[in-house]
C-alpha cells in the first residue's frame, strides 16, 4: 500500500491543508489530517508531474486541486504503478547519474565536431549550389557597390598594362571558368593593399598595389587561379551559410543568445569560422597548384607572392601577435607537399 | 530569528500536531513541517501578544535549494537530447530546467511550479526559428531585405513580449494557484516601441522614462490569482538615479580615459627603441584598460539592476503582502564578472553553476511581508483554458530579464 503525507491545494484559494495521501487499489483517498474532509479519486485521473532532481512532487487531481508532497519515494512507487510518462521517467533517472552527465559531454563534443566538420559544410555546399545566377549576380552587384563607394578607387595602371594583363588572364580564366562567368577588373585601393578577391557572380577585382607589388605574371596568374577556384567552388556563399549554421548550433547549446554566456559563446564561433576559412584558402590554393603542375611550371612564383603580400600587410605593431604569418607559412609548405605529391605521382 | 509557534506542545509538531518520533529535544516539528519552517517563517511577534490594533507582520524569506551539481547533470543531458534530436527536445529541456528553478524556490515551505506545455514551446521555437532562417537567407541573398525583415522584427517585439509575459505569468503557479498578466496588447506597443522610437528625438532623455515603463507594464500588471499587484513607483525616482549614475560614470569614464592615455605615453617613452618590449607593453597595458572597462561597465549595469529591482519590489504590494529586496550591485558585479571568467575558462561547463549561484543569490536577498497570511489568495477563474484561439498563440516564452 502507498501511503504518504502531502500538502492539499484545492485551486480556488491558496489554503495549505494537510492530508493523507492513501492508494486503496486504484483508488486513491486524500483525507485531512485536522479538517477532516475525505475523498477518492480514481488514480487513472490524477497527473503526476515529471520529477526533477529531488524537488517535492506535485499531483494534479481531477477537477483542479493539487497535492504536493516530499515523499518522493512514495509517489515514484506511485509513478511506477501508473505506468505514464516513460520518457521523461527514464530522462529523470539519467540526469541524476554522474555517468550519464560524462557521457553526455562526450557525446555532445563528438556530435558538435561531426556536425561543425561534416555536417554544416554538407549542407552548405548543397544550398550553395542551389542558388540561382539571377541571385548571385544581384548578391554580387551590391556588394561591389558597397565596395566602390568606400573602398575602391579607378585604376591609375598604365591602359597598356591593363589590356596585356587582361588578355591573358582570360586565356587562363577561359581555360578554368567553364560554367562560370569570370572576368577581371582593376581597381586602386590603398585601404585593402595588395590583394585580389572574388565575387560571387564571376568578377575578380585585382588591385594596382597587388600588380606593382608583383615582380612577372605567373606571380598574378597564381592568384588569380586561387580566386577562380573561390568562384567555382562558390566558396564565398558557402563561408556565409557555415557561419550562420555554426552560429545557430552555438546559439542552441549556450540556450540564449541575449546574456553573458554569449561572449563564451562568441569564441567557439569564431575558432570554428577561422577554421572553414583556412579550409576554403587550402582548397583554393590547391587548385592553383593543380593547374601549374598542368602547365608544368613550378610554384615557386606563386608561394613568393604569398609570402610578399602577407608582409606588405602587416603595418601595425600590434598585428604581430594576431596576424597572418603562421597561417601564410603554413599554407606555403602546404603547396610545397602537394607540388612534390603531384611531381612524385 | 525566533521559531516560536502559539500552541506549542512538546510531543507533538507545533504546525500539524502530529507526533514527533527520533527528534532530538530541541526539534519541535515533523519531519515534513521540518523543511516548511526552516528559515521562512519568522513571526515578528507572538500571536496571542498581538491585540487587535497591534499590526501583526511576518516575513518570510525566499529559500531556494537548488544544487550546482545537480543542476548541473540536469543541464548537460538535456543540452545532449537537444543537440542529437537537432533542437527539437529544446522545448523539453526548457521546461525541465525552468522547472528545476522554479521547485527549488521556496515560499513559506511551497514550491513554485511552471506549468507549460514542452509541445506549445516547440511550436513558438518553430516560429522564431523559422523567422531565424529567413533572415539569415536574406542576409545573404539581400542585405537590403534583411534590414526589412529586422523592422518587421522590432514591429513584432512588443507583440511578441506581450505574448510571453501571459504565457510565462498563467504558467507560474504557486499553491496551485496561477499568476496571471494583464497588460494590454496596446501598451506593450506604446512601451516596446513608442518610447524606443523616441529616444534619437529626445536625445536619450525618455531613458529614464522607458525604463520606468517596462516595469511598470510588469509589475502593475502582474496579478496573483484575483489579488492584482500595486505598483507605486514614480518615474522621478528613475531619473534621479539614472542622473547620478550618469554623473558618475562620466567621471569615471573621463578617469579612465586620462589614465590609460598617461600609461601608454609613458610606455612608449620608457621603451623607446625596444619595439618588442614596447608592444607587449602596450598589449598588457590595454589588456588591463578592457579589464578595468568590463568591470566597471560590469558594475553600473548590475548597481542600476539591483536598484530598479530592489525598488520595484519595495514599491509593490500584493494585497496584504508587500516585499523586501535587498540586492546589492557591488555583490551582483563579483558574481557576474566570475561567472563569466568561470564560464570561458570551463568551455561552457560552469554554465549552470554561473546561473543556480545568481539565482540563489537573488531570491534569498527577496522577502515576503504580511500583516495577513499567505491563505487568503483566490484564485482565478480561467476561462481561456478552452478558447482554443487564446491557447494556440500563447506560446511566447522569451527570456525576459525582471
Amino acid at each position: 500500500m502507498i501511503r504518504f503525507d502531502a500538502n492539499y491545494f484545492d485551486g480556488k484559494t491558496s489554503i495549505s491543508r494537510t492530508v493523507i495521501f492513501t492508494l486503496y487499489g486504484k483508488k486513491a483517498e486524500i483525507r485531512g489530517v485536522d479538517t477532516g474532509f475525505v475523498f477518492t479519486v480514481p488514480l487513472v485521473d490524477c497527473e503526476i508531474s515529471p520529477a526533477i532532481g529531488n524537488t517535492p512532487r506535485l499531483i494534479r487531481l481531477p477537477g483542479g486541486a493539487m497535492c504536493e508532497a516530499v515523499d518522493l519515494d512514495a509517489v515514484a512507487a506511485l509513478e511506477e504503478l501508473k505506468g505514464e510518462q516513460k520518457i521523461l521517467r527514464l530522462v529523470h533517472f539519467i540526469e541524476g547519474r554522474w555517468k550519464a552527465a560524462l557521457v553526455s559531454i562526450a557525446g555532445i563534443i563528438i556530435f558538435a565536431w561531426f556536425f561543425v566538420v561534416f555536417g554544416i559544410p554538407a549542407i552548405a555546399e548543397k544550398a550553395a549550389f542551389a542558388v540561382s545566377a539571377d541571385i548571385l549576380n544581384e548578391v554580387s552587384n551590391q556588394t561591389l557597390e558597397v565596395l566602390e563607394n568606400r573602398f575602391l578607387k579607378p585604376s591609375e595602371l598604365d591602359q597598356s598594362r591593363i589590356d596585356k594583363l587582361r588578355r591573358d588572364f582570360e586565356e587562363v580564366l577561359a581555360d578554368v571558368c567553364r560554367d562560370e562567368q569570370c572576368r577581371v577588373e582593376f581597381r586602386k585601393s590603398p585601404v585593402v593593399g595588395p590583394n585580389a578577391f572574388a565575387l560571387p557572380s564571376g568578377l575578380i577585382i585585382v588591385t594596382d598595389e597587388l600588380v606593382e607589388a608583383s615582380e612577372n605574371e605567373r606571380e598574378l596568374i597564381g592568384i588569380l587561379l586561387h580566386e577562380a577556384a573561390h568562384i567555382k567552388e562558390r566558396h564565398g556563399l558557402r563561408g556565409i551559410i557555415q557561419n550562420t549554421g555554426v552560429f545557430i548550433m552555438v546559439s542552441v547549446f549556450v540556450g540564449d543568445v541575449a546574456s553573458i554566456t554569449s561572449i563564451a559563446a562568441s569564441l567557439p564561433t569564431l575558432l570554428a569560422q577561422a577554421g572553414y576559412s583556412r579550409e576554403f584558402e587550402r582548397e583554393a590554393d590547391e587548385y592553383a597548384v593543380r593547374y601549374f603542375h598542368q602547365k608544368g611550371w613550378d610554384t615557386e612564383s606563386y608561394r613568393e607572392i604569398l609570402v610578399r603580400i602577407t608582409e606588405k600587410m602587416t603595418r601595425y605593431p600590434g598585428d604581430s601577435l594576431l596576424s597572418s604569418h603562421p597561417i601564410t607559412e603554413e599554407r606555403v609548405e602546404d603547396i610545397l607537399k602537394l607540388e612534390e605529391a603531384l611531381a612524385g605521382g | 530569528m525566533s521559531r516560536e509557534e502559539p500552541g506549542f506542545q512538546d510531543d507533538k509538531c507545533s504546525i500539524c500536531g502530529s507526533e514527533i518520533d527520533a527528534h532530538g529535544s530541541e526539534e519541535r516539528l515533523c519531519r515534513k513541517c521540518e523543511r516548511e519552517v526552516t528559515g521562512e517563517a519568522n513571526p515578528d511577534q507572538d500571536e496571542s501578544v498581538a491585540g487587535p490594533y497591534i499590526a501583526d507582520t511576518r516575513t518570510y524569506d525566499i529559500r531556494f535549494t537548488g544544487s550546482a551539481g545537480e543542476f548541473f547533470r540536469i543541464w548537460i543531458v538535456n543540452t545532449f537530447l537537444t543537440i542529437i534530436t537537432l533542437g527539437i527536445y529544446a522545448a523539453w529541456a526548457k521546461v525541465r530546467n525552468r522547472q528545476y528553478f522554479y521547485r527549488n524556490t521556496l515560499l513559506d515551505g511551497h514550491v513554485f511550479d511552471y506549468t507549460a506545455n514542452p509541445v506549445a514551446i516547440l511550436k513558438g521555437n518553430l516560429i522564431v526559428g523559422g523567422g531565424a532562417v529567413i533572415y539569415a537567407m536574406t542576409e545573404v541573398f539581400n542585405p537590403l531585405y534583411s534590414a526589412m525583415v529586422v523592422l518587421v522584427f522590432s514591429l513584432f517585439i512588443p507583440f511578441l513580449v506581450y505574448k510571453s509575459l501571459r504565457f510565462m505569468s498563467r504558467n507560474s503557479v504557486y499553491r496551485n494557484v496561477s499568476f496571471g498578466f494583464r497588460g494590454s496588447l496596446s501598451d506593450s506597443y506604446v512601451t516596446y516601441l513608442l518610447y524606443p522610437f523616441l529616444i534619437p528625438f529626445t536625445l536619450g532623455l525618455i531613458m529614464p522614462y522607458w525604463a520606468y515603463a517596462k516595469k511598470k507594464y510588469f509589475f502593475g500588471n502582474m496579478q496573483f490569482g484575483t489579488t492584482e499587484n500595486k505598483f507605486r513607483g514614480k518615474p522621478g525616482s528613475f531619473y534621479a538615479k539614472y542622473a547620478q549614475v550618469s554623473v558618475f560614470t562620466v567621471s569615471v569614464l573621463i578617469l579612465i580615459g586620462v589614465v590609460t592615455f598617461a600609461g601608454k605615453s609613458a610606455i612608449s617613452e620608457l621603451f623607446t627603441g625596444y619595439t618588442g618590449v614596447q608592444n607587449g607593453m602596450v598589449l598588457l597595458f590595454m589588456f588591463m584598460f578592457y579589464m578595468a572597462l568590463f568591470m566597471f561597465v560590469t558594475l553600473i549595469q548590475q548597481y542600476i539592476y539591483a536598484w530598479m529591482t530592489n525598488y520595484c519590489f519595495i514599491q509593490s504590494s500584493l494585497g496584504s503582502l508587500s516585499f523586501q529586496s535587498t540586492l546589492k550591485g557591488k555583490s551582483l558585479m563579483w558574481i557576474r564578472v566570475t561567472n563569466v571568467a568561470a564560464i570561458l575558462f570551463s568551455l561552457g561547463l560552469l554554465i549552470p553553476w554561473a546561473q543556480i549561484r545568481r539565482t540563489r543569490y537573488i531570491l534569498e536577498n527577496l522577502k515576503v511581508v504580511t500583516d495577513g497570511n499567505l491563505d487568503e489568495f483566490q484564485a482565478a477563474s480561467r476561462p481561456e483554458e478552452g478558447a482554443l484561439g487564446e491557447a494556440s498563440t500563447d506560446f511566447f516564452d522569451l527570456e525576459i530579464g525582471l
